[in-house]
C-alpha cells in the first residue's frame, strides 16, 4: 500500500514538473531581441494585428503588447518596467517629470467614444446636443420625455422614463476623452466634476470596462452610458448623433472621427500631447481622441532601440492600413509628418537610430 | 404513547432527511449550471489549434492558446515548487513544535494572509521582484501564487497533523525513535492523505487566479522564453480576451475558461482519489 501512495505522489508530482521541464522545448526562438510594451486596452486588438504582421517582415523581433490599462502603461514607463507603453490619455506634467528622462507620446490611430442608451423603439440616431448631454451627465434632466430632449427629437416616441446614468467605475482612456469632452463644452462640468481617468461622477451607477457599461445599459430600461465606438459596433448597440461645433448632428464613424482629428490638427502642439474633443470641422465627430505609444528619447540598449525605432516607423506607416478593418480611425496625413519628426530624435547615446 | 412517539420521530426524521437532500440540491445547482454553461459557450472554440498553435490576432481564424495552457502549468509549477515545501514544513512545526510566541504569530499571519486579496500580493510582489528587475517575468508571477498558497497548505498540514491520535507518536517515542523520526514516519505516513488533499486544493484555488499575475507575470503572445521573462496563462487570457469589443475573441475566452476549469478539476479529482488511497493504506 506504501508503494500505491507514493507512485500517487510521485505522479502528481511529476504532472506539476512538467510545466517547468517542457519550458526549454518552447525556446526554439533564441536569439531574438524581445521588446515588451504594456498599457491601454483600447488598441490591443490593432496593436496585437500589428506585432502578429510586424513579426511576419522582422522574424528576429518579438514584440509584446499586454493590456492592462492606460494608467498601467504610464506607471510601466515611469518604473521602466516595459521598453513601450501604450496610453489613451496623454501623460500629465506631473506624470512626465517624475519620468527619469524625456517621454515622447507617438499617436498610432484614434478612436471615438459614443452614447449609448436603452430606450424601447429607439434605435441609433437619438439627437443630442452638448449642453442637454451634459446636464444628463450632471443629473439635471432626469426623464427622457425632458422638453431638452424631444424638442430636438420631432418624430421620437420618448418615454416618460427616469434616466439611468451608467459610469465607467475603473480608470480609463475612454472616461478620459468622454469627460474632457464635457469639461469643454460645459463650464459647470468643468468646474463641479473636471476630466480624468477617474472622476467623482454626480449621479449614476459604475460598470467596470466598455463590456460592463454596455452590459447594464442593455439590462437597465431607460439607461445612457458612453463605450467606445469599435465596442458600440461590435455589439450592435444603439448610439446618439451628437450635434459638433459646427452645429450639425453628427453620426460617430471612423470618417467623421478623422475629420476631427484633421480639424484639430492645425492646432497641433509640438509634444502632440493633444485634445481633440470638440474640434472645428462640418463633418468633425466630437468625442474622439488619439490613442499614444510612449517612448523614451534616449534609449539606454542600442539594439531593442533600433528595433523599436523601426517597429514605430512601420506602425505610423504600413500599419495604419489595418486600422480602419479594426474599426480604428487612421492618423491624418500632417500627424503621421510630426510623429515622424519625433522618431527621428529617438537615439543611443546621442546617435540617432532611425536610418 | 411509544408507539405516537416513534411515529413523530419517523415523521420528523423523514421531512429533515427531504430537506437536508434538497439543500445538496440547491447548493449543486451554482456548480452544475456553471459547468454546464462554460462548457456550451467553450466547446465550439475548442479543437486542436487551440492546443497547439499560438494565439492569433482578431479577425483571422484558427489560433489557439498552447502559450497559456504551457505557461499557467509553468506557473502552478513554480508555485508548488516554492509553496509546497515551504507550507509543510511550516504545518509540521506549528504542529509538532511550535510552541508559544512564535508559534502563535506565525498561525496568526497565516490566517492573515488566508484572507488578503490576492490582488494585494501580486502587488506587494510587483513592487518588490518586478519594479527591482524591472521586468514582468515567470519567476515574479510564481512567487506571488506561491505566496497565495503557502497559507493554505500550512494550516491544512496543521489541520491533519493534529488529528493523527497522540498514542501514535507515543507508540514510536516509547520504541525509542527520535522526535524527528517519529515525525517522518509515523506522523506524516498517517496525515499523508489529507495533506496531500490540502495541497491539491490549494493547487486548483492558484491555477485560476487572475488579478496577481496582471501585476507579476503578466501574458505573452510567445512561447516563453525563460523564467525571466512575461509568461502567457489562461487567466489572464481570459481576463484580456474577455474585455475586448470582438466576438472571436469571446469565443477563445469561453474555450480558455473551459480548459481552465478542466485543469482544475482533474487536479482535484486526483487530489480526491490520491487521498483516499493514501488514507486506505494507513487502515490497511
Amino acid at each position: 500500500m506504501l508503494n500505491t501512495r507514493n507512485k500517487w505522489l510521485v505522479l502528481l508530482m511529476s504532472i506539476l514538473l512538467v510545466g517547468v521541464l517542457v519550458g526549454p522545448v518552447g525556446q526554439i526562438e533564441a536569439r531574438t531581441i524581445a521588446l515588451n510594451g504594456a498599457g491601454a486596452s483600447f488598441p490591443y486588438p490593432l496593436y496585437s494585428k500589428w506585432l502578429d504582421e510586424y513579426r511576419k517582415i522582422a522574424p528576429n523581433v518579438a514584440i509584446d503588447y499586454q493590456s492592462i490599462g492606460s494608467g498601467g502603461g504610464i506607471r510601466g514607463i515611469l518604473e521602466q518596467t516595459v521598453d513601450f507603453a501604450g496610453s489613451d490619455a496623454p501623460m500629465t506634467d506631473e506624470q512626465l517629470a517624475k519620468a527619469p528622462g524625456e517621454i515622447f507620446h507617438i499617436p498610432t490611430v484614434m478612436g471615438a467614444v459614443v452614447i449609448t442608451y436603452n430606450l424601447k423603439g429607439v434605435k441609433t440616431g437619438l439627437k443630442l446636443t452638448p449642453d442637454v448631454l451634459a446636464d444628463i451627465f450632471l443629473g439635471k434632466i432626469t426623464k427622457w420625455n425632458d422638453k431638452r430632449i424631444t424638442s430636438i427629437n420631432p418624430g421620437v416616441n420618448l418615454p416618460a422614463q427616469p434616466i439611468v446614468i451608467v459610469h465607467r467605475s475603473d480608470g480609463s482612456g475612454t472616461t478620459n476623452i468622454f469627460t474632457d469632452y464635457l469639461s469643454s463644452i460645459s463650464s459647470t462640468w468643468k468646474t463641479k466634476v473636471g476630466k480624468g481617468t477617474s472622476v467623482e461622477w454626480p449621479t449614476g451607477i459604475g460598470a467596470k470596462g466598455n463590456e460592463g457599461v454596455s452590459g447594464a445599459v442593455k439590462q437597465t430600461p431607460g439607461a445612457i452610458g458612453y463605450v467606445e465606438l469599435a465596442y458600440a459596433i461590435q455589439n450592435k448597440l444603439p448610439y446618439a448623433f451628437l450635434k459638433n461645433r459646427a452645429g450639425k448632428f453628427v453620426e460617430p464613424t471612423l470618417e467623421t472621427t478623422t475629420a476631427a482629428a484633421a480639424g484639430a490638427a492645425a492646432n497641433m502642439p509640438e509634444d502632440m500631447r493633444v485634445s481633440i474633443v470638440n474640434a472645428p470641422g462640418q463633418d468633425a465627430y466630437p468625442i474622439a481622441g488619439y490613442t499614444y505609444l510612449l517612448v523614451y528619447k534616449d534609449q539606454k540598449d542600442k539594439a531593442k532601440g533600433t528595433e523599436l525605432v523601426k517597429f514605430l516607423w512601420w506602425a505610423i506607416h504600413d500599419g495604419e492600413k489595418f486600422a480602419k478593418e479594426l474599426l480604428y480611425a487612421p492618423l491624418p496625413g500632417n500627424v503621421v509628418k510630426l510623429a515622424e519628426k519625433k522618431i527621428k530624435q529617438i537615439n543611443y547615446r546621442g546617435e540617432v537610430l532611425h536610418k | 404513547m411509544r408507539i405516537r412517539r416513534n411515529q413523530r420521530r419517523r415523521i420528523v426524521d423523514r421531512i429533515m432527511g427531504v430537506l437536508s437532500v434538497l439543500a445538496t440540491v440547491v447548493a449543486l445547482i451554482p456548480l452544475a449550471s456553471i459547468l454546464i454553461y462554460v462548457s456550451a459557450k467553450g466547446l465550439s472554440a475548442i479543437n486542436w489549434d487551440f492546443f497547439t498553435k499560438l494565439p492569433k490576432p482578431v479577425g483571422e481564424p484558427g489560433g489557439g492558446m498552447a502559450n497559456a495552457i504551457v505557461g499557467t502549468m509553468i506557473l502552478v509549477g513554480l508555485a508548488s515548487a516554492m509553496g509546497i515545501p515551504l507550507g509543510i514544513l511550516a504545518g509540521i512545526y506549528l504542529a509538532e513544535f511550535g510552541r508559544g510566541r512564535l508559534a502563535w504569530t506565525v498561525r496568526f499571519i497565516c490566517d492573515v494572509m488566508t484572507g488578503i486579496p490576492s490582488i494585494i500580493v501580486g502587488i506587494a510582489v510587483y513592487g518588490t521582484i518586478v519594479v527591482a528587475m524591472k521586468r514582468y517575468s515567470a519567476i515574479a508571477g510564481g512567487v506571488a501564487l506561491a505566496i497565495i498558497m503557502l497559507p493554505l497548505v500550512t494550516r491544512t498540514t496543521e489541520e491533519m497533523l493534529k488529528l493523527v491520535p497522540n498514542s501514535l507518536r507515543e507508540a514510536s517515542l516509547a520504541l525509542g525513535a527520535p522526535q524527528w523520526r517519529t515525525v517522518v514516519s509515523v506522523v506524516l505516513r498517517s496525515a499523508a492523505g489529507g495533506i496531500i488533499t490540502g495541497v491539491m486544493l490549494a493547487v486548483a484555488r492558484i491555477a485560476g487566479e487572475t488579478a496577481p499575475l496582471l501585476f507579476t507575470a503578466l501574458s505573452s503572445r510567445y512561447w516563453h522564453t525563460g523564467l525571466d521573462q512575461r509568461i502567457a496563462s489562461l487567466p489572464v487570457y481570459i481576463y484580456t480576451y474577455a474585455t475586448t469589443p470582438y466576438e472571436d475573441l469571446h469565443r477563445l475566452a469561453w474555450g480558455a475558461a473551459l480548459v481552465l476549469l478542466a485543469l482544475v478539476l482533474v487536479t482535484s479529482m486526483a487530489a480526491r482519489v490520491a487521498g483516499r488511497r493514501a488514507s486506505g493504506g494507513n487502515r490497511g
